[in-house]
């Protein structure tokens, strides 16, 4: 079994000099969580720093997306603390409201409101959350299609959509709210084939902007080209963490050598 | 080896078509001598069954004579229409005072105006016209059919219905011919557009708060001749207690079914409690416990009058049963659409309000509007603790002098009057249906 301590500091050290800052953003400390009895995360600890894209896999039921999803509170931890953009995540309804709106979340399934209209679907939250007024809201809203590269698409509701096209509409949506970190599960794991190459580019993108990533994904191509670091968990556990071509060359641990073995 | 036709290939006829009615007829009613046998059985026992009807309704029928006697006098056997005739205006409207029925049908005409935008093409802000005939046309229609002494909060609310409705009307013409809204509209006729929007709210406030002034001092002045409860009936009445339940019903539905699936317990448990408590009663039941035993737990001197009473039972009954229809609905929308609605910053009522209630009630529509059908029709139990609704009127003809045993012919009239109703009502949320769903195309 090799040390995990040791590959941690190592990998620590490799992502400060690779990311943009070194103000930690999202800080996990021992969190633990139940559903019913069964421990889906086990003493978590895990730091991202602003700027840092963080790959999260593994197999599935490992507790990936919970871990994710107890960041924006979707989920509730039971012990340990989370602290997003300095703010401790506890009961206080207002904490959980202001830390949402600072993190952007991108689903598997796009959860896209099919009663709205694309626009109405990105102007809904800075209007109504921001407060900010309707014609600058749609002009922000625009400015975001255009980067997703669907504008034209803005007056159709999601069901007229393609996958790939409502996944991009559900990245735009999160970044008009302006926030300082996206949170991504597994995006493109409900797509075909040649629609996942059109998210994960504008993922790409998204990711040179300098934006606070930490993506859910079984993409290693993708993982590879835009992470800072990987995270492998399996059973509740985070088994092993590194720097993208360590982790894929080198990896340390026997159940990350057979994750590795069998996806790659 | 070649393929040669001999012979050139006669045109023949087209097969039968079941577009046509021959070919309709043919293919369905008597493609075999069974199907035929069946067919002319089936026609015969309808003819007999119609025909009987006919000749009774139409064909002997009496539709002018004075007394029930005077019907016999010229056809035994068809129906005395003239009795239900003669009856017309107290089945429609009770035993109102005949020279104050204006006030109904302006009544009535008043709900048809205000509603009116909802249904006109490239009105905006739909959503605020139908809260303002839910919360504020009930109080003018109130005032308008009961009359007496305005009290100040009945002054209030009469002024901000008057002006809600001109405003409406004003609102509606706008829209229908600029595709405005009227507050766009005035800021534009100001010659304000370029102010920031505060100025431009304050401007309109003080417009509204000047026009509510006017409206204010104005009503003052009118004011209308008491009409007792005990006055209104028929049609009329159904209508009143159906309407106001009707209105009551999905509001208090609405916050039943979010009380039933919230978190805090206590709320959770009084919701539950109190629907699960209606909902085993029957509505006679809580008719009777309104009329005759919540006086009893009421403090002394503390008086409503037996409509009030009925029209409270009524709402609550049917609020009970819209909250179940409610969460029926609620239950149908996935969780992704609250996780959604969570991450980008909405709250508990940001997220029902835009995202899960406008995609419920979609889908309840037709539960919803079967609720209300069974809400008219229910309400002719109130004829049996002593309001004359259209039920106790329709059967008070059988009571008069003239027309005394008249049974049928009112009880039918009754019928039709009422399939007539629940029939378009049906017929109006089918098109609702279609229209919402083409609408957003998922």
């Amino acid at each position: 079994m090799p040390d995990l301590n040791t590959q941690k500091t190592q990998s620590t050290a490799q992502q400060l000099a690779s990311a943009a800052s070194s103000e930690v953003i999202i800080d996990l400390d021992k969190v633990n969580k139940w559903y019913g009895n069964f421990h889906v995360l086990k003493d978590i600890d895990l730091a991202v720093h602003k700027g840092e894209r963080i790959v999260v896999c593994g197999p599935s039921g490992s507790g990936k997306s919970t871990l994710i999803r107890c960041i924006n509170h979707l989920e509730e931890h039971q012990e340990g603390n989370i602290i997003v953009d300095g703010i401790t995540l506890d009961k206080n309804l207002k904490h959980i409201d202001h830390i949402r709106t600072e993190v952007g979340m991108v689903f598997q399934s796009f959860n896209l409101f099919p009663h709205l209209s694309i626009l109405e679907n990105l102007t809904l939250g800075p209007i109504w959350v921001r407060k900010m007024p309707k014609a600058e809201a749609e002009a922000n809203a625009m400015m975001y299609l255009e980067r997703v590269k669907i504008p034209e698409q803005a007056d159709k509701y999601p069901g007229q959509l393609s996958g790939g096209q409502q996944q991009r509409v559900a990245i735009a949506r999160s970044l008009c709210m302006n926030p300082k970190i996206m949170l991504f599960d597994e995006p493109t794991s409900a797509l075909d084939p040649e629609m996942i190459k059109e998210v994960l580019d504008v993922m790409v993108e998204l990711a040179d902007t300098g934006m606070t990533m930490i993506v859910v994904t079984h993409e290693m191509g993708f993982a590879k080209t835009i992470a800072d670091r990987v995270i492998f968990m399996d059973d509740g556990d985070i088994v092993e963490e590194n720097e993208p071509n360590a982790f894929f060359n080198n990896p340390q641990h026997e159940r990350t050598k057979l994750f590795l073995s069998q996806i790659l | 080896m070649a393929i040669i036709t001999k012979e050139k290939t006669t045109a023949r006829a087209a097969p039968l078509s079941d577009k046509s009615l021959i070919g309709w007829l043919r293919l369905n009613l008597f493609n075999s001598v069974f199907n035929t046998i069946l067919t002319v059985v089936t026609v015969y026992i309808i003819y007999i069954t119609v025909e009987g009807l006919l000749v009774w309704g139409v064909i002997d029928a009496v539709w002018i004579a004075d007394t029930r006697r005077a019907c016999f006098a010229i056809s035994l056997d068809g129906a005395c229409w003239a009795g239900v005739v003669s009856w017309l205006d107290n089945i429609f409207y009770g035993r109102y005072p005949r020279e104050e029925l204006w006030r109904i049908n302006l009544g009535g005409l008043l709900l048809v105006i205000w509603m009116a935008p909802l249904w006109l093409p490239r009105v905006k802000a739909k959503v605020t016209i139908g809260l303002t005939t839910v919360f504020l046309y009930p109080f003018l229609a109130g005032y308008l059919f009961a009359g007496g002494d305005k009290g100040l909060f009945m002054q209030i609310m009469i002024s901000g219905a008057i002006l809600c409705l001109v405003g409406n009307t004003l609102h509606a013409f706008i829209g229908v011919f600029t595709g405005k809204g009227l507050p766009e509209f005035l800021i534009a006729l100001l010659g304000k557009k370029a102010a920031p929007e505060k100025s431009q709210r304050n401007i309109l406030l003080g417009i509204l708060a000047v026009c509510f002034a006017v409206v204010y001092m104005l009503q003052m002045g009118a004011s209308f001749e008491t009409v007792s409860w005990t006055k209104w009936g028929g049609l009329f009445l159904t209508l009143v207690i159906s309407g106001i339940g009707i209105a009551s019903a999905l509001p208090g539905g609405i916050i039943l079914a979010l009380g039933r699936r919230s978190k805090l317990p206590i709320i959770r448990v009084l919701s539950t409690a109190f629907i699960e408590l209606f909902r085993s009663v029957p509505l006679i039941t809580v008719l009777f416990m309104a009329t005759t035993m919540f006086p009893l737990f009421m403090p002394e001197g503390f008086v409503l009058n037996k409509l009030t009473q009925v029209i409270i039972a009524v709402c609550l009954f049917n609020a009970c049963y819209m909250a179940e229809t409610v969460r029926a609905g609620l239950q149908a929308i996935p969780q992704g659409q609250y996780e959604g609605a969570h991450t980008i910053g909405l709250g508990y009522w940001g997220t029902m309000g835009f995202i899960i209630m406008p995609q419920a009630l979609k889908h309840m529509i037709p539960n919803i509007v079967g609720s209300f059908i069974g809400l008219l029709k229910d309400t002719t139990l109130v004829s049996i603790i002593g309001l004359f609704d259209i039920l106790g009127m329709l059967r008070s003809i059988s009571r008069d002098a003239p027309w005394l045993g008249l049974h049928k012919e009112p009880l039918v009239f009754g019928a039709m009057l009422f399939f007539l109703i629940c029939f378009a009502m049906s017929k109006y949320s089918r098109r609702l249906e279609v229209k919402l769903s083409t609408d957003h195309k998922h």
